[in-house]
């Protein structure tokens, strides 16, 4: 018993001095990065710079659309002056209908000159949540306008969006992931139809039989090299660039790709 | 070095093992008490600069854990130290000794008490995170660098075609000479004619540890977004670096890097690991 | 006898508090809270340092239990070939130790799940989601490894020995098999792959076969065998410290040389498993690489020097101090000074920093926040070179350990130690000329540079002892080595050894866990609980070493419960009457 308590005395001292060395280096204590929180007792005004945000980041807004001058898309219409006109738009809706609507359903309503194609952002893989969507909104209203949009406003489209599973995930870099796969996670779905639907980018439907691999290897490759008639030059390499995929995506998974495109 | 007072350090240590053990023989205890304190004085006068405060403390304890292992390594050495302890406590011809070293001990201690008082204050010590982990990319006006995977887009040119490189060192040059040698000097070493206002001090380019063991992109990081774009890990920082966003082009940052690392005579730290 | 009622009492008490204080805590779960549903927070503490110690202490055991079949099964097989009983009745004295630690380890493990389930339901739901169903084949081994496990314990001398050998074998199979399923889970948290964007699952062989699960598995292997090495020797300093005959003395001296001779053995190629870890981890992600490296955690790595430093110096001091036993080892007293001066080089070579803590006037003197000398040491180079040094220099303290008692008789005894010398002194010169010239090369070189030092370090180590055992044959011998006769000192330095590792464990647990920052699930799922921020460096040694002493505190509750099978026989008050000591199984001795 004398030497188990010696021995446990032992331990006490030996421990209680590595916890000494530990604390003899300098003591930092990191926290999180701030986050956007999204609580539901923020004001009007406090929205918007969180949806401006989420227009720049998350939303991948500007890879698209234009906002005056900041954004690299011109696809889709310039949002500058969006709150001033919103309200004008649709014939019986109010902006805030008509925002949300063009988020939640963007292609039944189109702006005239410009072809359906825009995602629902409420779903994967933009998968914008209700609240975000509403700070969105108060942002678009800011520009041009006044935001009236609160956290308690009620759309009739809420609700729809699947549970967000987890914060979406930096990709995980090569390896060998199928085509389809690749055909979600980098978005390509987001402008391109594979049943001859209009979109941002022009349809794959029958790319096998327009397109030979070479073509198909140079337009993913240098997609600016030969653009389809009555599409802008730009829009998808800086939408590739922008997720990852130039820096991502591995020999195999590029070739499973093309592969995968010809059998369209 | 201070090669000097290594030397008397030294030359005491031996005098003491010719000399002084002709008439005294010192057991393994005085050795150790001897040696503590030489190296003791050996780091904190025998180097110069002078090592800080916190380094000699850790090799100091070190240096006792060793010491301690040493003098008990051996049985017969223990046995012979705790009885010249022993002794010392109890045998009345070291009473006097003994009566001075009670006051002594008490009055070192008080001293090191009052001297800690006694000092000016001190700014708070920090330690410095030197190279923060960079974020994974970063926003140069409007577009986006993935720092993992971004390379100097100019230093290919040096195999391919040596004349567009030398074009871009001498446009690197131009861009140093205008800007940055006023902190990091002009032989790159960290000490420009402003450099001594500051806390910390401009890196310099010369030292193995800098650029040599950093990739292109975290150079750029750097560059590009200066002290205010440092990661919290690295504060309490007061780099006086500016953002140079603000003032260069994207081509000129990649250009003063090659500068830099053509001036130095470093190679950059390639991009990724081998996996 | 009454003492050992009383310790009773007293567990039997402190087991009731911690009982009523979990079910107080269920009661305060009980009602509503504001905080979300992600998370459940304790009353009197913060839920991660419960789950925090509790995954430590499953894990500790676990190592544990996963290591102890290893060398009993070594020993066993050296037992059964040699024909030397001693070996067998060492497996057998390790063994004893595995039935309870087994039972900790899945009382711990289910304590760890039931508190992932309450304390963090929506990271729990997702890693069950994503390895469905690899929990399936985990608990079937559970089930193979109890039966294994028991069949291997109380089958001691009941079977033939091939057969209770190859039980062995399987319990070790089934052991590792284990621990890999469960690293899967927990390096995809660090490394998450196999999965898109959303998290959601696309290969579940990428998830298991994550960037470090691999390296985790194999430094998991390797670092289990030296910790429960070295808690095999702290069982036998403990016991050597209260044993009565010189025969339990000597028995218990050799199974703590034997023990901690495993642990060191162990310990030498675990730097080079770590090197791949980080490696593979860079790979992975360069900020979480330099996160780990360079950024929050750095300082972390200073700590660790200063534990890996002690552990070469405690493992060489019980060298030295073992010669104690070995008629004519006086002869390389004189050594151990020299010995003892590499070491102490070499570790503070290790513990140098690269970023220094220095005054504001201190910094100036040293113009700038690098010190132009301790540069030198701070980095890749200078460190490699130390550790090489620190492993070739144990290695000579064991070979002088080794030849203590003998002396050659070959007629090239001469030139056999000068080509011995002559190639310890190319390999250190060769190491040392390696470290400087690193200095000189670009990063990519330089990290190459590390395998040439170590390998002419290997090949030192196997050249030597190649010629040593050739050197030694029919050696004359000065006396038999006197098992038992080792000071007291030397058994705390086992006891050192023990905690040293434990804690260093504890640390690493740490860091592996700490290096995701404000992540479940680096880069997929946010900690968004109040305890997403990584304390200080002192908290999570304060942690660490709580977490140190409640193990050791269970370790004794170990050895206590697997000292009883050899304690005396219960017998009524007023007969005093000794009965002989009853032996489980015919084969404990003592």
């Amino acid at each position: 018993m004398k030497h188990a308590l010696q021995i446990f005395g032992f331990t006490i001292l030996v421990s209680a001095f590595y916890w000494y060395v530990s604390l003899w280096v300098p003591q930092k204590r990191t926290e999180p990065p701030e986050d956007i929180a999204i609580s539901s007792d923020l004001s009007t005004a406090e929205m918007v710079p969180i949806g401006e945000e989420l227009v720049a980041g998350k939303g991948i807004c500007l890879t698209c659309h234009t906002m005056g001058e900041s954004g690299s898309g011109l696809r889709f219409p310039d949002l500058g002056n969006i709150g001033a006109i919103a309200g004008s738009r649709v014939e019986g809706q109010n902006d805030i209908e008509y925002l949300a609507e063009s988020m939640y359903d963007p292609n039944a309503y189109v702006v005239e000159g410009f072809v359906a194609g825009m995602p629902n952002v409420a779903r994967p893989p933009v998968a914008l949540s209700d609240e975000e969507i509403l700070t969105v909104i108060a942002y678009l209203q800011s520009l041009g306008g006044t935001p009236t949009v609160t956290m308690d406003t009620e759309l009739e489209w809420q609700g729809q969006a699947p549970a967000a599973e987890a914060v979406p995930a930096a990709a995980a870099v090569g390896g060998d992931r199928d085509a389809e796969t690749l055909f979600t996670a980098y978005l390509c779905n987001t402008c391109h139809s594979l049943d001859g639907a209009p979109g941002a980018g022009p349809t794959l439907q029958g790319l096998g039989e327009r397109m030979s691999k070479a073509e198909i290897y140079e337009s993913i490759v240098d997609p600016d090299a030969t653009i389809t008639e009555g599409f802008t030059a730009g829009v998808m390499s800086v939408m590739l660039t922008a997720n990852g995929f130039h820096a991502q995506v591995s020999t195999q998974e590029l070739q499973a790709l093309v592969e995968y495109l010809t059998t369209l | 070095m201070n090669l000097v007072v290594l030397l008397a350090i030294a030359a005491t240590l031996v005098a003491i093992q010719l000399v002084v053990t002709r008439w005294l023989k010192l057991n393994r205890l005085a050795w150790m008490a001897l040696w503590w304190v030489a190296l003791w004085a050996a780091f904190s006068y025998g180097i110069n600069p002078p090592l800080p405060n916190s380094i000699i403390v850790l090799f100091m304890a070190i240096i006792t854990i060793a010491l301690i292992a040493y003098l008990s390594a051996d049985s017969d050495e223990l046995q012979a130290a705790q009885s010249a302890i022993t002794r010392f406590m109890v045998d009345r011809q070291y009473a006097v000794p003994l009566l001075i070293a009670l006051v002594a001990l008490p009055l070192l201690v008080a001293l090191r008490v009052y001297l800690e008082t006694k000092a000016a204050p001190q700014p708070p010590s920090s330690s410095r995170t030197i190279h923060p982990p960079p974020p994974p990319s970063i926003n140069f006006n409007g577009t986006t660098l993935n720092l993992t995977t971004a390379n100097n887009p100019y230093r290919e040119l040096e195999d391919s075609d040596p004349e567009a490189f030398a074009e871009h060192v001498a446009n690197g040059r131009r861009i140093y000479f205008q800007n940055c040698f006023y902190c990091h000097g002009d032989n790159m070493e960290g000490s420009g004619m402003f450099a001594h206002g500051y806390d910390p001090l401009p890196a310099n380019f010369n030292d193995a540890t800098t650029i040599a063991m950093l990739q292109e992109s975290y150079l750029f990081w750097r560059i590009a977004k200066g002290a205010p774009g440092l990661p919290s890990e690295s504060t309490p920082w007061s780099s006086a670096m500016p953002a140079w966003e603000d003032f260069l082009t994207e081509q000129e940052i990649w250009d003063v890097i090659i500068f830099l690392y053509e001036f130095t005579g470093f190679e950059p730290r390639a991009q990724g690991m081998p996996h | 006898m009454i003492r050992r009622v009383k310790l009773l009492r007293a567990l039997l008490t402190g087991l009731i508090i911690l009982v009523a204080c979990a079910l107080g805590g269920e009661l305060a779960w009980g009602a509503p809270q504001e905080a979300s549903q992600d998370y459940r927070a304790l009353p009197f503490m913060s839920s991660r340092v419960l789950m925090w110690a509790v995954a430590e202490l499953h894990l500790m055991f676990a190592a544990f239990v996963l290591a102890v079949p290893i060398f009993a099964l070594v020993l066993e097989y050296i037992g059964y070939k040699t024909g030397d009983k001693r070996f067998d009745q060492l497996a057998y004295d390790f063994t004893k130790l595995l039935s309870v630690s087994f039972s900790f380890t899945a009382t711990l493990g289910a304590l760890l799940t039931f508190g992932l389930l309450v304390f963090y339901p929506t990271l729990a739901q997702y890693l069950v989601k994503i390895f469905s169903w690899t929990f399936l084949p985990y608990v079937l081994l559970f089930f193979l490894e109890a039966i294994f496990l028991y069949s291997y314990y109380y089958g001691w001398g009941k079977f033939s020995p091939r057969v209770h050998l190859f039980l062995g074998l399987m319990l070790n199979i089934v052991g590792t098999a284990i621990m890999f399923i469960a690293n899967a889970w927990l390096t995809f948290m660090n490394t998450p792959s196999g999965i898109d964007e959303l998290g959601n699952l696309t290969n579940i062989w990428e998830a298991i076969n994550n960037y470090i699960w691999m390296p985790i598995n194999i430094h998991r292997l390797i670092a289990n065998v030296a910790f429960g090495g070295a808690i095999g020797a702290a069982y036998g300093a403990y016991k050597f410290l209260g044993a009565r005959t010189s025969e339990e003395r000597a028995h218990y001296d050799w199974m703590g040389y034997v023990g901690i001779f495993v642990a060191i053995c162990a310990l030498l190629p675990l730097p080079f498993a770590g090197y791949w870890l980080g490696v593979e981890i860079y790979a992975y992600d360069q900020s979480l690489g330099i996160t780990l490296m360079g950024g929050t955690f750095s300082w972390l790595f200073i700590v660790q020097a200063v534990l890996i430093g002690n552990l070469f110096l405690a493992a060489n001091y019980y060298l030295w101090l073992s010669m104690a036993r070995i008629p004519g080892a006086e002869r390389f007293r004189r050594f151990i000074k020299y010995l003892l001066m590499v070491i102490t080089v070499c570790f503070i070579v290790w513990a140098t920093p690269h970023s220094l803590v220095a005054t504001v006037e201190e910094a100036r003197a040293m113009g700038g926040s690098h010190h132009p000398i301790l540069n030198v040491l701070g980095v890749m180079s200078a460190k490699n070179t130390a550790v090489n040094l620190l492993i070739l220099t144990t290695y000579v303290s064991f070979l002088l350990y080794r030849r203590a008692n003998k002396e050659a008789t070959v007629s090239w005894a001469r030139t056999g130690n000068w080509v011995q010398f002559g190639i310890f002194a190319a390999v250190v010169i060769y190491v040392v000329f390696l470290g400087v010239y690193g200095y000189f090369v670009d990063a990519q070189t330089r990290i190459g540079l590390s395998r040439p030092q170590v390998l002419s370090v290997l090949f030192a180590m196997i050249s030597v002892t190649v010629i040593d055992i050739l050197l030694l044959k029919n050696a004359k011998s000065r006396g038999e080595i006197v098992w038992g006769k080792i000071p007291n000192r030397a058994q705390y330095a086992l006891f050192f050894l023990a905690i040293t590792f434990t804690w260093l464990m504890g640390l690493m647990g740490y860091v592996r866990a700490g290096m995701r920052q404000h992540w479940h699930v680096y880069g997929v799922m946010r900690d968004t609980s109040v305890d997403a921020f990584t304390p200080t460096l002192g908290y999570a040694g304060m942690v660490v070493s709580v977490i140190v002493i409640i193990f050791f505190l269970l370790i004794a509750v170990v050895f206590f419960l697997s000292g009883l099978s050899g304690q005396k026989n219960w017998v009524p008050k007023g007969k005093k009457q000794w009965f002989k000591r009853t032996a489980p199984s015919g084969t404990d001795t003592g």
